[in-house]
């Protein structure tokens, strides 16, 4: 048959129905492929307001008000098909309004080392909808500032601005990009051949990195840059090697589009240390569980102390991932 | 198979009452199966004749004396769920065992015995948070069924039955891939229920045994406590345990293998549970992109066991292909040898690698060698605390993970490793880590990708931005998956540009070719795909004035797209890295070269992403 139905069946006892009880049944028919975890509380809800219509004016059971049902299920039908949300009147006093609510996958947590990048333009928001929080945040997120800056910019709590984060997360306006620094290494992800393939991907990039008030960037030079990051490569050796092809092109702006659209990634720096003895305590952040950046960031040394630190230091190896 | 604690009685610590705390079936954990159940529908109406874990309320431990217990009570672990509507947070949270113990006997038979036109068919009925998975299979019955000729009983009418079902309960958020697997197991055991029922009534009698002992407890009515009869059933019933055992194989390992009636195997295996890495299970869409993946002759299968251990995990009337597969199985042998060393075709080769990486024993990787270079894996656990840590230094002694996975932290081909000083037992060492690293998912391997990509020409720059490169010019012309039917010989080349014969064979032939007008109308012939402004900006290369370059250049040109490696166009062209390479660096000024992991093969390094 290839259908799915979904329903809530009602039970009413009382002794004025014809069984004493009345069972009734308001369901969907979808086809069996689709994914219908969002029509689930629709259904519920629509179950508990005609129970709650047939006790109060027995809405069902009476002859007068049952053909009203045929005009309310087209109508919940059709526009629920259509925008995803319906209105229904009833009838003067009562009025139904349902909306399909699509689950999305949990956000990951955002650190405080986490730069969010707006993925649309900024202006596309209408501010005013969002919480008095996010609306603190929101022109301090520029996809260079990370969280603990934007924290103590905005003169927010650390712990406020990430769970605001999250919530962009979540409605997929942000995304999460590392921290920029010319120090930087990265390295291109099979992804980056897309900038070849896709011309929509290659339209928004170019638009994306040039230079503001430059003839646009032309997509050779763009993607031998990209080409031209590897693991040993700095940003900084990036830019002195490449010069001639960064005329019309903002390298901050080329990584950070890069990273969005996971063309290239970040190499981040894992200290472990290795040999210790008995007697010490073992290691708190270097145990290869928290890179460079989160540790700079915790501790509040800056990353060239870190890593004068580390770099001669015999007990400990680093790991590049 | 009996297990010794089903049989404990109730004040056993051991019995079964003790599961609740038994992490094993925490709740919450969505792969898992909450219950097993098996009905059946007959002459006798709708039974249940089945059913695993136990209800609770049923039981009445002598240690709770007096206080009646109700089916809802919680239990103090009181572990969270996660509900679908997000709206009964207030209330505190059912565990699994209550979701589906809310059900009585007699409800489950009424739901899951279905009509005998809903046979044959997924059965799949979700009810608030709780999901119910079977396959409804028709019983077809002589009417009577003589159990004995010498039988001086007066022959009776046996009640028939006339369908079962056997339905797995798992979490109502279960993933769409998960209840097809459960699916996919209650079909296979109820064919194998079938044919017993065929062959000697297998099914009748166990279900007769099992309707006895659920009469008998009920008649038996002791002064407050009612007994489950299903406990009482499992000494007795060899179906009964053969269920058990399923739902306990499908709560921790995952790996489910049964005999039915002593006699028929059901073997079944839920990958979500033995792909995992770290903690987390691979997503289902890696995992068919995993099976997709196994499509090119010059990638190798990497065992993830040990071939002992892989060969004792098989059945005695396994495929001796399976075996012979096994043991001719290397890290550097390809799949294309590995087809002529094993005596097997190579669609047959394909077939059983997709078969073992489907079961979590394999995985591929391209063929190790010397000249492979390798980096640390983004997935990759480096934490000093890690239990691969902890394996690494027990399988070699001396040496210690993080420091050897920081000799992997830039790009490193294994010929860097290599130094006259040291001993071969030595390097032998090192290749035995490169394989354990490979193995548990450490290491990626980078290949080098090149591009063509003709510089702009300085009048007319408006027209190029519209034109698309090359890459995607040629883009209907896929070389990506060659049919692994005509990998005859590794000699033979890609058919697709070329229109003579004589262009098929290796370059070395084309060379002595020398100017020939047809050599030269091949090469004009391969040009043709670019525009006139790249041409000409190909053909004012320096190298392009060697006939022979240019020719190799022109062959090669549809490979420049960035979707096939150097190691792919080594094979398929039968040259050599070092030929490539010159070619590469003569024409450097169109082309861009980049080095990034096979994303063919990447989801067996990053199945996360």
């Amino acid at each position: 048959m290839d259908k799915k139905l979904i329903g809530c069946p009602v039970c009413i006892e009382h002794k004025k129905y014809s069984r004493n009880a009345l069972l009734f049944n308001l369901g969907f028919v979808c086809d069996a492929q689709t994914n219908t975890c969002a029509l689930e509380p629709i259904v519920k809800k629509l179950s508990g307001y005609l129970t709650t219509l047939e006790l109060e004016s027995g809405f069902i059971s009476k002859e007068e008000s049952k053909h009203k049902l045929i005009p309310i299920m087209s109508t919940l039908l059709e526009d629920l098909n259509a925008t995803g949300a319906c209105t229904l009147p009833i009838d003067d006093a009562n009025t139904i309004h349902l909306k399909l609510i699509q689950l999305r996958k949990d956000p990951p947590i955002v650190q405080e080392y986490d730069v969010p990048v707006f993925t649309h333009c900024k202006d596309l928001y209408i501010k005013s909808q969002w919480d008095l929080t996010t609306q603190q945040i929101l022109p301090y997120i520029d996809g260079f500032r990370h969280i603990q800056k934007i924290s103590a910019e905005a003169d927010v709590e650390l712990n406020l601005v990430r769970i605001a984060v999250q919530n962009l997360l979540y409605y997929g306006v942000v995304t999460l990009v590392s921290i920029f620094q010319y120090s930087n290494v990265y390295c291109t992800t099979p992804k980056v051949q897309s900038l070849i393939d896709d011309k929509s991907i290659q339209e928004e990039c170019l638009g994306y990195v040039t230079k503001h008030g430059q003839k646009r960037a032309s997509l050779r030079d763009v993607f031998q840059l990209y080409c031209g990051l590897s693991p040993g490569t700095t940003v900084r050796d990036l830019c002195s090697r490449y010069s001639q092809q960064l005329h019309r092109v903002d390298e901050r702006r080329l990584i950070q589009f890069g990273l969005m659209k996971s063309l290239i990634r970040r190499l981040q720096k894992y200290p472990v240390k290795v040999i210790r003895d008995e007697r010490s305590r073992p290691p708190r952040l270097y145990t290869g569980c928290h890179s460079y950046d989160e540790i700079c960031c915790k501790t509040g040394i800056s990353y060239k102390e870190l890593d004068e630190r580390l770099e001669n230091d015999p007990n400990i190896v680093v790991c590049w991932k | 198979m009996l297990s010794p604690s089903s049989v404990g009685s109730p004040d056993d610590p051991k019995s079964m009452y003790s599961h609740p705390q038994n992490n094993v079936y925490r709740s919450g954990d969505k792969t898992s199966p909450i219950s097993v159940i098996l009905v059946s529908s007959g002459s006798r109406g709708n039974k249940l004749l089945f059913r695993f874990p136990f209800q609770r309320a049923a039981e009445c431990p002598s240690s709770l004396s007096g206080k009646k217990r109700n089916p809802y009570a919680l239990n103090t672990t009181g572990e969270v769920l996660e509900d679908q509507d997000g709206d009964s947070r207030e209330q505190s949270p059912l565990t699994d065992e209550q979701l589906v113990a809310g059900f009585s006997d007699i409800i489950l038979a009424t739901i899951l015995a279905t009509k005998s036109d809903m046979c044959g068919k997924k059965f799949e009925l979700k009810i608030d948070n709780v999901r119910f998975v079977g396959h409804p299979t028709f019983l077809q019955h002589s009417p009577i069924i003589q159990l004995s000729k010498t039988d001086p009983s007066p022959k009776r009418e046996m009640p028939t039955m006339i369908l079962f079902n056997v339905v797995f309960a798992l979490r109502a958020n279960a993933d769409p891939s998960v209840i097809s697997c459960m699916h996919n197991l209650s079909r296979r055991i109820a064919i194998a229920l079938q044919h017993e029922e065929r062959r000697c009534q297998y099914l009748t009698r166990e279900a007769k045994l099992m309707l006895a002992v659920q009469d008998e407890i009920t008649t038996v009515t002791e002064s407050g406590c009612p007994q489950s009869p299903f406990r009482q059933i499992l000494p007795k019933c060899k179906l009964a345990r053969d269920l058990k055992e399923a739902y306990d194989s499908l709560c921790t390992t995952g790996v489910v293998r049964l005999h039915i009636n002593n006699w028929l195997e059901v073997s079944f295996c839920l990958p979500h549970k033995i792909h995992r890495i770290g903690g987390n299970y691979i997503p289902p869409e890696a995992l068919e992109r995993s099976l997709k993946a196994i499509s090119r002759p010059y990638h190798a299968l990497l065992l993830l066991e040990s071939e002992k251990a892989l060969l004792s995990q098989l059945p005695l009337d396994c495929s001796p292909a399976m075996v012979r597969l096994i043991k001719t199985c290397s890290a550097v042998k390809n799949l294309q040898q590995l087809a002529q060393d094993a005596d097997l075709a190579l669609l047959q080769i394909f077939q059983i690698a997709a078969h073992l990486v489907y079961w979590g024993k394999a995985i591929i990787i391209y063929p190790l060698c010397e000249n492979n270079v390798y980096m640390l894996s983004p997935h990759a656990n480096i934490s000093l605390y890690s239990p691969l840590a902890e394996q690494f230094s027990q399988q070699f002694s001396g040496h210690n993970l993080p420091s050897m996975l920081a000799k992997f932290s830039l790009p490193v081909s294994l010929a860097e490793f290599r130094s006259p000083l040291e001993a071969l037992a030595q390097e032998a060492q090192l290749i035995q880590m490169v394989v354990w690293m490979l193995q548990h998912r450490l290491l990626i391997q980078l290949h080098t990708y090149v591009c063509l990509l003709i510089p702009p020409g300085e009048d007319e720059p408006g027209l190029k931005e519209e034109e698309l490169p090359l890459a995607a010019r040629v883009g209907g012309r896929s070389l990506s998956t060659p049919s692994a039917l005509s990998f005859g010989s590794p000699t033979s080349s890609d058919d697709m540009t070329l229109t003579s014969p004589s262009m098929e064979n290796s370059s070395a032939e084309l060379v002595a070719g020398g100017d020939s007008p047809l050599n030269k109308r091949m090469t004009e012939t391969l040009l043709t795909s670019l525009s006139e402004h790249e041409r000409q900006v190909i053909l004012s290369i320096p190298a392009a004035q060697s006939p022979e370059d240019l020719r190799m250049f022109a062959r090669l040109l549809h490979y420049f797209r960035g979707h096939h490696h150097l190691e792919e166009i080594m094979y398929n062209e039968n040259m050599r890295r070092s030929q490539l390479k010159t070619l590469f660096d003569k024409f450097r000024s169109v082309l861009v070269v980049t080095n990034h992991e096979d994303p063919v093969i990447s989801i067996f390094q990053s199945p996360m992403d």
